[in-house]
């Protein structure tokens, strides 16, 4: 325990605040219900999982008089029991729904948060195509008036599915079998895919398929594992897409040009990734050209993509958090493996990150650089 | 209750809302009737803060219908309400608590009284010497002992971590018992551990779940909040404050600041107000004590009464200058050392003070963690608080991961969870019933529980009736049941079973014999002998297993039954089987009346 001990008195001076807690089972999802809370879930196969929407404590969206607000705890405002194993879960923006998808991936489940209530209910399932053993849909929301559901496990499965009528309103109607790594809906007619190749490309949704995308795989590709993220409200022209891979390489594009990335730097992990299905990379909402990776190891690391001189070589973090190294009390013979994070909507510094172990943090880095 | 099916039945009053809150829980099992708890509820300052005990029993005296008062620690929501319901409602039973609780409870509630009386001169409230008569009628309990509160009613305590002296107690008639848990904790601290139980399987476990709802932030991370707070006012040159009650958490803190302390190579002072210390021997030797009885070893042992870098604290040290920590008690700043120094370092920025628990209203404390910044003190003397004032919850309660485990390590056949809002638990109540497959309860303020239970009830079998059974030859066979016949004696709480022979004995009977006969008309045209002679092979090859006999003046027994073969009066082609037996062959006897209802074989020739 005596590093653990060093390093809590070391986080004194690395945190501004830092919360751990312990879930009764580990989560690989943490999605926001507006600003207050989270939602996570469990994925293992053998039994029932819980969904829980967590209220976040208080004084992490209070900004004075803390002090006045013990409360350090996390509420569990819901839960619910899912029979599969949960890999994704969206929340229906501006309603009471939630989406997951997992194993076995032949069908999404629909589920409802209600007031009166602390149980979320299952509501209804949607039929997916796809019957492969291991692969299983990804899931983003195009949220209107009539929310549609956009899903597929591999490029040609791709569909926007009517949350209300089950009713399908596109389809990629391509023959493409390449495995999907990740969905992000940009806007109303608007989606962006990585495919677990490192193929990227951006949909319009009212047009036949013809997406804005990169060449495909480069060379020796095979061996690695993308994932990607495109990050919203950006000030200025500059890349807002950031693509990772699983032997530590990370891209940023342009959106407008795809195929030749505007700098590229490799992060110093432990490469590849043990789970690169776990890879995830985010843009800080709150800081320009700040990114978040995580799912090489016990770590998330926060990286200023300003600083790089692009050109591929190492870059360094400008944060890495080893909490979840440190703190781990169970002893167990493996090593946590952070599955999942994200970032607080608008505390500009703090992310959420929760690992293997089904521990689960709250922390608030100091940017210990130069002050500008 | 008598009878096959016992039942439980409880009202539970409990509090509303986390923190603020009060326990009194009314158990009724096996016709024993035990009090869990009788706290006070702080937020209210009128009646409303005791337990309405007419509740319990309309007219009759509580002393007559109660078997024993519980109280699981000594914190005021859990025995606040203790004198006013013994002194002044009026009990004279016993109650039953832990050493330590003994030893402390008297102290809060002095301490209760004094703010209550003396700063808020409110009326109608126990006295000083109630509370002393009220410690009379207790009876101390130790960890794992097993206390007869009389033939029939046992209780046993458990470790509850939470505080020094919790308990969880398990209150066991015959086979039926329950099992309530006070405030307790799951993770170990530094200087409680955890609670423990054993696979005690009570028909009913009844848990707080005030935190039932939460995911608790690790001990760690509230340690390290603390921690940062003390070391930004110290590097400011600022000073803290830390009133602490002198029974407790104090001693944790410290250990943690004095472990920073060296690590970080700070020079600032940390001082313990001398009140505290000479607290400190008595609640060390009380500690020792306790937790040297059998508990698991969830925690570090260490001496956390010797500190390297704490020393003892003089008056004249708070005009010095210069960054300084001070424990000083009490901890609500009502009064003395604690808030002597409060009115000093009050008016300083750089200062601050960390209340470590929950505030009485009417405290000084209590005025400033509602965010007061002008307080009048005596003399109308205005003080302005300019220090930051902190508020550190470091109290140990069971989170839904603690209850699920409490449940894991029990093993109860039913669950019922108290102090929480059932709007808000269903989910919880799901995932116990769904892990543990046992039945779930939330019960409100007043709502009454019952639980059918099937208690197995002892019988004593005698020497005399085991032998003759045994004597019949066959060998017992632990998956058969084995029918027995004899009579059940319920006389003084004790049941018996004997041979009929000897309860006639002993009620001073004769007994009656009870013999049936049956006529049975078999169309046969010879004579009764040979009529007789048929029944006889028929009976003979048919009850193999049973001993026919064919006797010298032509009747037929089977076993101990009796035919004999008559000609009917009138008519010469019928003959009259008569059929005997007594009671105990009744089965035999039917058996064998319908088996030669159905007649005889025709005869080979």
């Amino acid at each position: 325990m005596e590093s653990a001990e060093d390093w809590l008195v070391e986080s004194l001076r690395l945190y501004q605040d830092f919360h751990a807690f312990d879930l009764s089972e580990a989560t690989r999802v943490l999605e926001w219900i507006d600003d207050k809370g989270v939602c996570v879930a469990g994925y293992e196969s053998l039994k029932k999982n819980e969904i829980l929407h967590l209220l976040l404590p208080l004084r992490l969206s209070v900004k004075e008089n803390q002090g006045l607000f013990p409360e350090r705890d996390f509420k569990v405002r819901h839960g619910g029991f899912s029979d599969t194993s949960v890999f994704d879960l969206k929340h229906v923006p501006d309603t009471r729904l939630l989406v997951t998808s997992g194993l076995p991936g032949c069908h999404l489940h629909v589920w409802q948060v209600t007031e009166d209530s602390d149980v979320i209910q299952a509501v209804s399932t949607i039929a997916v195509q796809e019957e492969e053993g291991s692969l299983w849909p990804r899931v983003a929301i195009f949220s209107s008036m009539a929310p549609g559901v956009l899903h597929g496990a591999r490029l040609r499965g791709l569909k926007v599915v009517d949350l209300e009528t089950q009713k399908t309103t596109y389809s990629s109607g391509v023959g493409d079998s390449e495995e999907l790594s990740s969905l992000q809906v940009l806007d109303a007619d608007t989606f962006a895919f990585c495919c677990a190749s490192g193929r990227l490309g951006l949909v319009d949704i009212r047009q036949k398929w013809a997406p804005s995308e990169n060449a495909g795989p480069g060379p020796g590709a095979a061996a690695r594992r993308w994932c990607a993220e495109v990050g919203g409200r950006r000030r200025g022209p500059g890349p807002s897409i950031a693509s990772l891979g699983s032997d530590g390489q990370l891209c940023l594009l342009d959106p407008r040009d795809l195929c030749h990335p505007v700098s590229s730097g490799r992060c110093p992990v432990s490469a590849p990734s043990p789970a690169p299905e776990l890879l995830r990379v985010t843009w800080a909402p709150g800081l320009d050209d700040c990114l978040a990776i995580s799912g090489f190891d016990g770590t998330v690391q926060v990286y200023d993509a300003t600083s790089w001189d692009g050109t591929g070589g190492q870059v360094e973090p400008v944060f890495t958090h080893r909490g979840h190294i440190f703190l781990e009390d169970n002893q167990t013979d493996t090593a946590p493996l952070v599955t999942t994070h994200t970032w607080h909507p608008h505390k500009p510094r703090t992310l959420l990150s929760a690992a293997s172990d089904a521990s689960l943090h709250v922390w608030d880095w100091v940017d210990h650089r130069a002050a500008c | 209750v008598c009878g096959v099916n016992g039942r439980f039945a409880w009202l539970v009053e409990g509090g509303a809302g986390q923190d603020v809150g009060r326990s009194c829980i009314l158990v009724s099992i096996g016709g024993k009737n035990v009090m869990l708890d009788c706290g006070m509820h702080m937020g209210f300052n009128d009646d409303r803060r005791f337990p309405d005990f007419s509740y319990i029993t309309r007219n009759g005296r509580l002393t007559d219908f109660l078997d024993c008062v519980i109280i699981s620690h000594f914190h005021l929501d859990h025995c606040g309400a203790l004198p006013y319901f013994s002194e002044m409602v009026g009990y004279d039973g016993p109650i039953y608590m832990t050493h330590p609780t003994q030893a402390i409870c008297p102290i809060l509630l002095e301490d209760y009284r004094k703010i209550a009386v003396d700063k808020k001169g409110e009326a109608n409230f126990f006295t000083s010497q109630m509370i002393k008569d009220c410690m009379k009628k207790v009876v101390a309990v130790h960890l794992h002992q097993t206390v007869q509160v009389d033939d029939e009613l046992e209780i046993k305590a458990y470790y509850a971590g939470h505080v020094l002296g919790a308990a969880m107690f398990q209150i066991k008639v015959g086979s039926e018992s329950v099992v309530y848990t006070g405030d307790y904790n799951m993770t170990p601290d530094r200087h409680l551990g955890a609670a423990w139980i054993d696979k005690c399987r009570p028909n009913l476990l009844i848990t707080e779940s005030t935190y039932a709802t939460t995911i608790r932030d690790s001990k760690r991370c509230r340690e390290r909040d603390f921690l940062k707070k003390v070391h930004e006012a110290v590097e400011r040159g600022g000073k803290v404050l830390i009133p602490v009650f002198a029974l407790g958490r104090a001693q944790e803190l410290c250990i943690l600041l004095e472990t920073f302390w060296e690590r970080m190579n700070l020079k600032a002072p940390i001082y313990f107000s001398t009140g505290l210390t000479e607290k400190a021997n008595h609640y060390y030797k009380l500690f020792i004590t306790w937790t040297n009885q059998k508990i698991r070893k969830t925690f570090v042992q260490r001496n956390m009464f010797e500190f390297k870098h704490i020393k003892a604290f003089d008056r004249a040290f708070a005009d010095n200058p210069g960054p300084m920590v001070v424990f000083a008690t009490p901890g609500m700043l009502h009064a003395g050392q604690s808030l002597q120094i409060f009115r000093k370092w009050a008016g300083n920025e750089k200062n601050m003070v960390i209340m470590p628990g929950y505030c009485v209203q009417g405290t000084v404390g209590h005025k400033i963690l509602s965010g007061q910044r002008k307080l009048e003190m005596e003399g109308r003397q205005v003080l302005e608080v300019k220090m930051q004032v902190e508020y550190m919850s470091f109290s140990a309660h069971a989170d839904a991961k603690g209850i699920m485990q409490l449940v894991g390590q029990a093993e109860p056949e039913n669950v019922l969870l108290v102090h929480g809002e059932a709007k808000k638990m269903e989910f919880l109540k799901q995932k116990i019933e769904q892990e543990f497959r046992v039945s779930c309860y939330m019960p409100a303020n007043g709502e009454t529980v019952t639980l059918p239970t099937s208690p197995s009830i002892p019988v004593g079998i005698s020497l005399g009736l085991l032998k003759r059974e045994m004597a019949q030859g066959l060998l017992p066979d632990a998956k058969k049941p084995r029918l027995l016949h004899g009579t059940l004696i319920m006389k003084d709480s004790n049941f018996r079973l004997v041979s009929s022979e000897q309860a006639l004995k002993e009620l001073g009977l004769a007994e009656h014999q009870l013999r049936f006969t049956c006529r049975v008309h078999l169309h046969d045209p010879r004579k009764e002998q040979e009529t007789a002679m048929r029944v006889y092979s028929h009976l003979k090859s048919v009850l193999k297993e049973h001993c026919v006999q064919h006797l010298p003046d032509g009747s037929v027994t089977v076993e101990s039954i009796l035919i004999q073969a008559a000609a009917h009066s009138e008519d010469p082609g019928t003959k009259v089987l008569l059929v005997s037996w007594t009671y105990q062959d009744e089965e035999l006897g039917s058996h064998l009346t319908s088996l030669l209802k159905k007649g005889l074989p025709q005869a080979a020739s």
